[in-house]
């Protein structure tokens, strides 16, 4: 007995990717990079869930770490539940313009945003604790001219208070967008509320804006409100070890 | 820190506790907890402090809600109302049973329909709860793939997230979810409301039935979906995937796979609401929208014409061609009779029922049987209405005479011409 739903598919999602741009330099070992490594390793499953759970994207993650120049370490952005994290390890410079030029190139329908069903507007984290080692500027230049770049939800975490915020300023483009954290619970938390609620950011109902009628509303606002609302409640307090 | 922990006690309005248990999800305003209440199970929703935009009109709003009770039992309703809590505060609803699935999991095809009637039932069930509330002058304002569940088996539906539900003219600071907003919520025009309710609606029906979304086609396929983008697809200039005067975005073999398979075998009156509804007048808001009752009354017709071919397989049939094509099996399957009443036309074919909505007039009680048709036992080919009602029917026979038949018994249909169902007469057509 055959009915005509039994050869349905799974309709057609967008794909939102998550970059994770980690700083790997020489200044990130020890208790940084560990807390890093473990709060990313424990968010995946959440995010595959959200993932698996959610009919409006699909959830990839692609990771790019800069030291000694830039590395990914995903050839191509990976479903979220097909994605295991893999250690990093730290030392070497900070080649942030490395890093920049990486995310240029790969920011194109040509390469990581060829999916056919399209994509949402990625969302990008760096993650850093330092200042560029490299002369930077001609390759963030550049980046801020990507399309995808420019549309794409994007948020630094500085880690400890030797982050240069005003570089970390210039990639988000704005001060806003820049968070920083001082001890390895807040940067748990942090990575763990910015993984979550962009990958929310589409696919959970939104509240009346304020804008006028016709306005775009850019989600890096939304985003950025969201992550006002739990500063003002307190769930990135630091609670232990300051760096 | 927000939230609630295991063991926490919450002190409820009417005086009573709940102890929390163990959580089991979150949303975007709060996280459910499995709470225990005079020692029986409930889930229990509390929202983080600051999501929600005007807490004390919300927190009124839901104590109003839970006055009024809910409209249909449809909904998951609020039932309870906690203490306000250093401004944290939540509510208790009836947990849901686990024979209901989520309609994104229908979406993402981990659950299938059994069978096309199993979607026309809960499309049933969903205009009539929303038929309901609308009628005890509420508003829901955030219809989404997320807040409905279906029982794969039967089409019984329950809808969840209530909380936003809100009397008419007033609107809680929700917009929505993209994809399932009315344009000119998407637009930022108007605030949620019925008319806007009636917009997302005809989405969720529409994929109920086709899986595919009804704005998105060919022209949606772009690499990224920016603010901009999605403000003109949802909002400024939404078109539908089978607008018959503008075939710019028409399904895209390979990836809106499902409506390309599935619109083809729906009969066109349910296809031509379908048209309407997402017309450009009806998306813009020039033209009436169709409501609840009218899509009730649409997808009563419509399961009047599904039968269970001979192959097993449901299909349907056109009540105005002398015979349909079986969409599984191919066979030609010759009209059966009809039982035209007042607003109704039904397939009499092995297997059919009627129900309240045909046999009493005036009745739109599309839920309880009062007929089915049945084939003889020793003469397979004699086909027969049993009387599942309370009354008496009258019924006129082809030769003049009349003849009654009480609840249990059974009329050979070929015989008859008219039947009086008690109050109201439905005439037989061959
Ligand atoms: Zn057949």
């Amino acid at each position: 007995m055959a009915g005509i739903y039994d050869d349905v598919v799974e309709v057609a999602r967008r794909t939102m990717v998550l970059f994770f741009v980690v700083d790997t330099s020489g200044s990130m070992e020890g208790a940084k990079i560990g807390t890093l490594n473990q709060a990313i390793e424990d968010i995946i499953p959440e995010i595959t869930d959200i993932s698996e759970n959610n009919a409006d994207a699909e959830i990839k993650v692609a990771v790019l770490e800069f030291s000694n120049g830039a590395k990914w370490i995903t050839p191509t952005p990976i479903p979220a539940q097909d994605f295991t994290w893999a250690y990093l390890n730290s030392g070497g410079m900070t080649d942030f313009g490395e890093a920049c030029k990486e995310l240029n190139e790969k920011l194109s329908r040509n390469s990581f945003m060829s999916d056919i069903t399209g994509s949402f507007a990625p969302a990008i984290f760096l993650l850093s604790d330092g200042a560029p080692t490299d002369n930077y500027q001609p390759n963030l230049e550049a980046l801020q001219q990507n399309n995808w770049f420019k549309k794409a939800i994007k948020v630094a975490v500085a880690i400890g208070s030797d982050a240069n915020k005003d570089v970390l300023a210039e990639f988000t483009g704005n001060a806003e967008g820049v968070l920083t954290v001082h001890s390895p619970e807040a940067l748990k938390k942090m990575i763990r509320f910015v993984s979550v609620t962009s990958s929310q950011i589409g696919s959970r109902s939104a509240a009346v804006g304020n804008t006028a009628p016709d306005e775009v509303v850019s989600k890096q606002n939304v985003f950025l409100e969201q992550v006002n609302v739990a500063y003002n409640n307190g769930d990135f307090e630091d609670e232990s070890i300051e760096w | 820190m927000p939230g609630l922990n295991k063991g926490d006690i919450i002190a409820l309005k009417n005086g009573k506790t709940a102890k929390i248990c163990s959580k089991l999800g979150e949303g975007g305003q709060g996280s459910v907890f499995l709470a225990e209440i005079n020692e029986k199970k409930y889930a229990l929703k509390w929202y983080h402090k600051g999501t929600v935009k005007q807490p004390d009109i919300f927190y009124r709003n839901l104590e109003n809600n839970i006055e009024q009770g809910s409209p249909s039992d449809a909904f998951v309703w609020p039932i309870y109302l906690t203490v306000k809590n250093d401004g944290e505060f939540g509510y208790v609803m009836n947990l849901m049973p686990n024979n209901y699935k989520s309609f994104t999991d229908f979406l993402l095809t981990k659950e299938k329909f059994s069978s096309i009637s199993v979607v026309v039932n809960a499309a049933l069930n969903i205009t009539n709860a929303f038929r309901e509330l609308h009628r005890r002058g509420f508003s829901y304002q955030d219809l989404n793939d997320g807040n409905f569940f279906i029982d794969p088996k039967t089409g019984d539906v329950l809808i969840c997230d209530t909380d936003n539900v809100a009397p008419y003219g007033e609107a809680l600071g929700i917009a929505g979810k993209a994809r399932y907003m009315a344009p000119e919520v998407v637009r930022n025009i108007t605030a949620p409301d019925v008319m806007t309710d009636r917009f997302s609606l005809a989405v969720i029906l529409f994929r109920l039935l086709f899986l595919d979304h009804p704005l998105e086609g060919k022209r949606t396929l772009c690499p990224c979906l920016t603010e901009k983008l999605e403000q003109k697809f949802y909002g400024v200039s939404p078109l539908f995937i089978y607008d018959p005067y503008d075939t710019s975005n028409i399904p895209v073999r390979g990836v809106h796979c499902n409506v390309i398979r599935l619109w083809k075998y729906y009969p066109k009156f349910i296809k031509d609401k379908f048209i309407y509804s997402f017309s450009q007048e009806c998306l813009h808001g020039s033209q009436r929208r169709l409501t609840d009752n009218d899509w009730q009354i649409a997808f009563t017709r419509l399961r009047d014409c599904i039968i269970t071919c001979p192959c097993g397989s449901e299909t349907f049939i056109d009540l105005k061609a002398d015979s349909s094509v079986c969409i599984n099996c191919g066979r030609k399957i010759p009209r059966p009779p009809v039982l035209k009443s007042k607003k109704y036309a039904a397939a009499l074919f092995p297997g059919n029922k009627l129900y309240r909505c045909h046999t009493i007039e005036d009745s739109d009680d599309y839920t309880e049987v009062t007929a089915s048709v049945v084939r003889s036992k020793n003469r397979p080919n004699v086909w027969g209405l049993r009387n599942l009602s309370d009354n008496t029917w009258n019924v006129t026979l082809k030769d003049g005479t009349t003849t009654e038949v009480p609840n249990g018994k059974v009329q050979i249909i070929v015989n008859a011409h008219k039947i009086d169902f008690g109050n109201c007469i439905g005439e037989l057509e061959f």
